[in-house]
Parts: structure tokens; C-alpha cells; sequence
């Protein structure tokens, strides 16, 4: 029925991690002034909610496709 | 009189014979005296006709063999032998009525030389990709790291899949796996797998791809030694993952895969990361976050801070009590939030341009500020003009 499959929503899990390692690398260097640095936390914390949620609820999905569909 | 040679006796009813009478009848006699047999000779004079059958003598010292293989017994080996080749055949002696020829049909076409034709075809093929660079190591690209979509070019009721859909599954169900079902092996396997391979470049978003089958004989795995699919597998969009029949077993399709597992299962575990590493990493990432705030928050308090001690004070406390759980309990960290101990009464000054307020000095007589207080902001200005 469906010739290709919808575009994953963005963005995606590898994004939001490598943007929550890059909060804690600046955190890190402590070269923020406090107000920054709550506001960064609040995101950082934010961002872990919200990839441990996609892990949680996640349940592989197998499609099949034929050479064919793809093709149309 | 001396016995004369008889020269009539020979002769048809009707006289001399037929060219056609002596064809069928010499054609006849060969095939009824002569049964299949294995011959042993050198090819030469090789020739692949447009319709795909072989025609080529075996040769010695002293004499050949014209021979024709034709296509539907030619198709089941791995290439042409060269000239000069030593090889056995197995074939059915006959006349070729036509040209009155003595010759071999054969079925069977086994090289003598090391690894056979096998062998020879798959180092022709290693050869020409290596040629255009296509088996060098600056080639190889990096898997994903957190792949979310992943394709699997395989047999579709095949073991390889089951596996493959199963380490998916426990590893890290965020993947969505994307089957493009291809013959593996026998007659028009090749061109599903390069069809399979065509179709990747028109799925969205794809991060990789798998390409495999389980363990097989020689002839089964014959097909991933093929030029045509080494060359598909090397002009994938995506990186390819390569997982062909055992471990003892390198294919070309191997051999030009951005990586190769030696199962179908270790592909899968090659194309995704485990999901209880990756919490681990997680919780790991929220205790430093917290710890790179509470460090930040006892830096503002050895400034000498007055105006922030307090809260200095209770936020290290806080985080302190906490860090040691936060290693199990990443997503506990809200309860950390500074926020929280605004709600307990603390609030931050900071000026028009956002910079936080941490010293009496800055808050000369009239001076317009904002609070911030657990639930948002007020403006302020402090007493006297």
C-alpha cells in the first residue's frame, strides 16, 4: 500500500544525544556565568526526559518492501 | 588377378551416398560406440557466442576436441575458462552433421588448476574492483551510531531475516527495519540483490543497510562473489553491513561491505547500539550534568558571594544527597532543578540585560531589576533615588 515509508520524526535520537553530550561538555567547562548555566541544565534535563522516553516506549517495526514499491 | 579394392561394394542401392547419409550414419555409429565420457585436455580457441553458449577445442600434443558447452549448462559456473586452461569435461561424443565435424557436447567443465575456476573467476573479479580502488580501507565508511532506520537485503523466509529481526528487537527497538526481499542464490539472484540495491537510494532517512544470507555450499554462496553485486554493495547510498554464509568464508560482497559480520546476527548487533549501554550512558550523562551545576553553583559561593550563599548552600546539599542516585536514575535529575529550590523561597536578581545580581554594590539606589521566582518574573527597583 505504502510505496516508501514516512520520514522519521526529527529530530533524531543521534541528534538529541550528541546535543545533550555537547550540554554537559559545557556545563563542564564552568565557563558560563549562572544564569546560563541553570538555563543549560534545565535543557539538559529536558533532553535526557525525552531520550529515555523514546527508549522506553520504542518497539522494533519490520517493514517489508518489494524492489518494485520502492521503485513507483 | 589380384583382389581389387571394390570400389562399388560401398555404394547405396541407388549408388554413391548422400553427404547428409554419411553425417547421420557416421553420427550414429560414434554416439552408439562412444558413450559420455571424461576428457582431459587444454581449452583453446575460446569463444562465448551472443547466445551465450561456449564453443572451444581441447587440445595435447597430438590432437583436439572441437567442443560446445551451451548456456543452460554453462550458466552454474563461475566464469569462462581462459585459453591454455587445463581442465576435465565430461561430454557426449557426437557429429555435427552440419559441418561434419567430430564433436564434444559437453556438460560438466572442471579446471585442474588451483581452486579451479572458481578460484580464477573470483580473482578476476577481486582484481578488476581493486583496480577501481573499490576494495581499499579509506573507503570504508562509519557505522551509525544510533541508527533508526535500517534496511535488510535478504531471502525473506530465510533464517538470516528471523535472526537479524530478533537481535533488532532486544537490542534497540527504536530501529525501524525496512526488508527488501531478494533471492539469495540460484538463477536471477544476482540481479534481485542489484535491484535491491537500486531500490535503497529511494527509502528516506535510511542510516545502513544489511546484506546477507546463512552458511552455504560454494555454488549457494556464489553469487555475493559476483562482480555485478560487489558493485552494487560499493555504490550503496548508506553504509552496508556484509554477513555471508560462515566466518571461513570471505565473498567479494565481504571483501567491498563498509563492514563485514560473520553472521547474519553479529550484523545486527553491528548495526545497532545495545539499549542498556546506551541508558547506562544516559544515566551516566545526568549525574555529570548535575555535578558540572553543583560545581558551578560552589564556584559562585567561593566568589564570596554573600547574596547567593544560601542558596549555594541548599543547592549543594541537595545535589550532594542525590548525585550518588542519579548514577542509577537519570531521569530523576528534575528534582534537581533549580527551579525547585525557588520554590522554596530563593530568588535571583538580575538586571535589564540579564546578568545576575551578586553584590550589594550593584544595586545602587533606584535601580530597576527583575526577581526571579519559582513561577516567573517581577520587576523591581531598589528603594531611594
Amino acid at each position: 500500500m505504502t510505496p516508501s515509508p514516512p520520514p522519521p520524526p526529527a529530530p533524531s535520537f543521534g541528534e538529541q544525544l550528541e546535543r545533550l553530550e555537547e550540554i554537559v561538555r559545557r556545563l563542564e567547562s564552568q565557563e558560563l556565568d549562572l544564569d546560563e548555566s541553570l538555563k543549560l541544565f534545565e535543557e539538559g534535563i529536558e533532553r535526557l526526559r525525552v531520550v529515555r522516553e523514546r527508549l522506553a516506549a520504542a518497539e522494533a517495526k519490520v517493514k517489508q518492501i518489494l524492489g518494485r514499491d520502492v521503485d513507483s | 588377378m589380384g583382389a581389387g579394392l571394390d570400389l562399388f561394394a560401398a555404394a547405396s542401392a541407388e549408388g554413391a551416398w548422400t553427404v547428409g547419409e554419411v553425417t547421420r550414419r557416421a553420427r550414429a555409429v560414434l554416439e552408439a560406440g562412444l558413450p559420455p565420457l571424461w576428457v582431459r585436455g587444454e581449452v583453446s580457441g575460446f569463444k562465448r557466442w551472443q547466445s551465450g553458449h561456449w564453443y572451444f577445442a581441447l587440445r595435447d600434443r597430438a590432437a583436439q576436441l572441437r567442443c560446445v558447452m551451451f548456456a543452460r549448462d554453462n550458466r552454474r559456473l563461475p566464469g569462462a575458462p581462459a585459453d591454455g586452461t587445463q581442465v576435465f569435461v565430461f561430454g557426449r561424443p557426437t557429429v555435427w552433421e552440419e559441418k561434419g565435424e567430430l564433436r564434444l557436447t559437453v556438460l560438466e567443465l572442471l579446471s585442474t588448476e588451483a581452486g579451479g575456476l572458481w578460484q580464477l573467476a573470483f580473482e578476476k573479479a577481486k582484481a578488476a574492483l581493486a583496480k577501481d580502488g573499490l576494495l581499499d580501507a579509506a573507503r570504508k565508511r562509519r557505522l551509525p551510531a544510533y541508527a533508526q532506520r535500517i534496511a535488510v537485503i535478504t531471502s525473506p523466509d530465510a533464517a538470516a531475516l528471523k535472526d537479524i529481526v530478533a537481535v533488532v528487537e532486544r537490542r534497540w527497538p527504536l530501529a525501524e527495519l525496512v526488508v527488501i526481499p531478494a533471492r539469495v542464490q540460484g538463477e536471477g539472484a544476482v540481479a534481485e540483490i542489484c535491484a535491491a540495491f537500486a531500490a535503497l537510494g529511494r527509502i528516506p532517512a535510511l542510516d545502513v543497510a544489511i546484506v546477507g544470507r546463512g552458511g552455504g555450499s560454494k555454488e549457494d554462496l556464489w553469487t555475493f562473489n559476483s562482480e555485478r553485486v560487489a558493485r552494487a554493495v560499493a555504490a550503496a547510498p548508506v553504509p552496508v553491513i556484509s554477513a555471508v554464509g560462515h566466518e571461513t568464508d570471505v565473498t567479494l560482497c565481504d571483501l567491498v561491505a563498509d563492514f563485514r559480520a560473520p553472521t547474519p546476527s553479529a550484523a545486527a548487533a553491528a548495526a545497532t547500539p545495545d539499549r542498556a549501554e546506551v541508558l547506562e550512558h544516559l544515566a551516566h550523562m545526568g549525574a555529570r550534568l548535575a555535578r558540572a551545576l553543583a560545581t558551578r553553583v560552589e564556584l559562585a559561593g567561593e566568589r564570596g558571594d554573600r547574596s547567593l550563599d544560601r542558596l549555594v548552600g541548599a543547592m549543594t546539599l541537595r545535589l550532594e544527597r542525590q548525585r550518588h542516585r542519579l548514577a542509577a536514575l537519570g531521569g530523576r535529575l528534575d528534582a534537581l532543578s533549580p527551579l525547585k529550590i525557588l520554590e522554596r523561597g530563593y530568588a535571583v536578581a538580575r538586571d535589564a540585560d540579564g546578568h545576575v545580581l551578586k553584590r550589594t554594590t550593584q544595586f545602587p539606589p533606584g535601580l530597576p531589576f527583575r526577581l526571579r521566582l519559582s513561577d516567573g518574573e517581577v520587576a523591581a527597583r531598589v528603594a531611594g533615588s
